[in-house]
């Protein structure tokens, strides 16, 4: 503290402001059939997002993530007092909250019949901007979205993840501070995926946008976001970084493969600090421990000490995979088919009520 | 508000344009009606000559011939027959989540339904009056039937039967597109407007003269919204002399539908932009 400039340091991500905010977040859908018992989709959510974060919401289809989304986008009113955008109530006033927050919709939005860029002076029109304003904005949001090439073009001819991008772009185009994405990546092919996160870091990185995303990808949960809440039948089961949620697990697993014949190093291994679980089968052994880098070097020597050489050493990081059936008792994929299958019968009747309004 | 109306009628207007069977379509409707319907269709031919006159006159109330009594009749016929398709639009947006988008933007509720019913409307508008344009174009090629409009016509006349177009236009524009905004999908949306097309064309004195009907169905005629509008035209172009009342009544009657269904509208379509509220594309109602 002898440097008087450093002693006002910048906000660490938990000093700094939360801009999105759920209280007790609760939505019940109508009962498929009357009698049936009212299904809550999400049942007592709370969380916090803070500025500039890359906030994940991981978990199965028909867990409760887009309805969060909605409710926290105006698009289903949620109780007063049970979230906030940069400190406003949602339901005070929702056309202020629509202002200041963009959506990327799980499905494709776009008109098709429409340009690319015909799609995003429309949107921008929504939001009361005219297009002679909005164009040299648009011109460069197509830039970095790598649309440039196709903004003339009819959005019927987008492949995927050009479409995935304007939808990006639109959620973009009145430069809202907080973004929603609902399953931003659905139906992209893994290296689509992982493209598709560069555009929402570019997001956040140069633009300082905060990021809420859904999804049910569990490494884009890991790879992409701050933090995560996992959320399971309309319930938060757990919360916090990629690392501190793998590390509720017990720790990486280290496994050391020594050369063929070599002797047994058990009782080495076993004498390391921190080592537990030690397992070994034939040439190969597996233990765990806090931290496995910090022990790779140490069992490198021990084992040279006494004369066996190393094939292969690897640690691993516990999957959030494990982290979900851990905290679950169920494996994640399972409990995806599950739901989303009850989910297909509960919706049937949504048409009824929209029609008998007529 | 203006911008975002501005914003979605150029949308509506770039699917539109894009769509040239739509176009060529709906412009030549109106002449199909004219020369198919309009030239085979002659009542008055039936009459043997010598009963014409007075009688003829009468039945047509006041029109010099069958034709212009018919035509004006078309003109309404093309407007409701082009506004049966109003609500189309409306379901195919809800369907590729195209107003998912649109209400999820801060755009005032009223400019999503204005915009939808001014360029629905303007669709509706113009084989209307393409109609009318025609039919008095007829008259002027030989051996062909055209609309004849006696001397005498005065400017308010005129001015009550472009209303009488406008508004009859706007409110079944109206009608049908509330009907898009409740239904979730097309096959559900024609169900009803082809249930409705009918009787809501048969009900009225648009291609035959009342005094054939019986009185009941009279009654019904009486208050059908396309009568009213073909009574404000007739009583306007060819006398008002056979008229109980006067063309105003007849256009403040056509008002009153005009604001009820209008309200109706408003009413079906907002509750639809909160139906549609929830992003799952399975389209929940929300229970709040």
């Amino acid at each position: 503290m002898t440097d008087p400039a450093r002693s006002i340091p910048a906000p660490t991500l938990a000093e700094r402001t939360s801009v999105i905010e759920a209280k007790d977040l609760r939505m019940a859908y109508p009962p498929a059939r009357r009698g049936d018992p009212v299904r809550p989709a999400v049942d007592g959510v709370s969380f916090q997002v803070r500025a500039g974060e890359i906030f994940g919401f991981l978990g199965p289809n028909g867990a409760g993530k887009t309805t969060t989304v909605s409710l926290l986008t105006t698009l289903l009113s949620p109780s007063p007092g049970s979230a906030f955008i940069e400190g406003v109530d949602v339901t005070s006033d929702p056309s202020e909250i629509r202002r200041r927050i963009g959506l990327v919709f799980q499905i494709s939005t776009a008109d098709g019949e429409l340009t690319g860029r015909e799609n995003l002076v429309f949107e921008a029109g929504l939001y009361g901007r005219s297009p002679a304003t909005v164009r040299p904005y648009i011109d460069s949001l197509l830039a970095r979205m790598e649309l440039t090439h196709v903004a003339d073009r009819l959005v019927k001819t987008y492949s995927g993840g050009m479409r995935r991008r304007l939808e990006l772009a639109a959620g973009m185009v009145h430069e809202p501070k907080i973004l929603f994405l609902d399953e931003p990546t659905l139906g992209l092919d893994p290296q689509g995926r992982a493209g598709f996160w560069k555009y929402i870091r570019y997001l956040r990185d140069t633009q300082g946008v905060t990021i809420f995303l859904t999804t049910h990808y569990l490494d884009e949960a890991d790879q992409l976001c701050d933090r995560i809440a996992i959320i399971d039948h309309g319930k938060i089961i757990a919360s916090g970084t990629p690392n501190e949620l793998k590390d509720r697990m017990g720790g990486d697993t280290v496994e050391v493969v020594v050369a063929a014949g070599a002797s047994d190093v058990t009782s080495v291994l076993a004498g390391l600090p921190g080592v537990l679980e030690l397992h070994r089968s034939g040439d190969q052994y597996r233990f765990k421990c806090v931290r496995g880098e910090s022990l790779v070097p140490k069992v490198v020597l021990a084992c040279e000490r006494v004369g066996v050489e190393i094939a292969g050493v690897a640690t691993r990081k516990p999957s959030l995979d494990e982290v979900f059936l851990n905290l679950t008792g169920h494996s994640y994929r399972e409990e995806g088919e599950v739901r989303s299958e009850s989910n297909g019968s509960d919706s049937a009747p949504a048409e009824l009520p929209a029609m008998g309004g007529a | 508000m203006y911008r975002e109306t501005v914003s979605l009628l150029r949308r509506e207007y770039l699917r539109w344009i894009r769509a040239p069977f739509w176009l060529i379509s709906g412009l030549l409707t109106p002449i199909l009606y004219l020369v198919l319907f309009g030239q085979a269709f002659d009542l008055s031919k039936l009459i043997p000559p010598g009963f014409g006159g007075a009688f003829l006159t009468n039945a047509l109330a006041g029109a010099p011939n069958y034709f212009s009594y018919f035509a004006i009749g078309m003109v309404a016929f093309a407007a409701v027959t082009a506004s049966l398709f109003s609500g189309t639009g409306v379901i195919f947006d809800k369907q590729l989540g195209i107003q998912q988008r649109i209400v999820s933007t801060p755009s005032p509720r009223l400019a999503i339904f204005l915009a939808a019913l001014l360029f629905r409307g303007v669709l509706t508008l113009i084989p209307a009056f393409l109609v009318v344009g025609l039919a008095l174009l007829l008259t002027h090629i030989p051996g062909v039937a055209g609309l004849t409009i006696p001397a005498g016509v005065t400017a308010l006349g005129v001015g009550e039967v472009i209303a009488a177009i406008l508004i009859l236009s706007i409110t079944f524009t109206a009608l049908f597109l509330a009907f898009g905004f409740a239904a979730q999908r097309v096959e559900n949306y024609f169900a009803i407007v082809t249930l409705l097309q009918l009787p809501v064309l048969l009900t009225s004195n648009a291609l035959y003269p009342v005094g054939t009907m019986p009185p009941w169905l009279q009654s019904v005629v009486a208050v059908n919204p396309i009568s009213l509008a073909v009574n404000v035209m007739r009583a306007d172009l060819f006398g008002a002399g056979g008229y109980p009342y006067s063309p105003a009544v007849y256009l403040g009657g056509l008002v009153v539908w005009g604001v009820v269904i209008g309200a109706l509208a408003m009413v079906i379509a907002s509750r639809s932009f909160r139906g549609t509220g929830s992003i799952d594309r399975e389209g929940w109602s929300p229970t709040t």
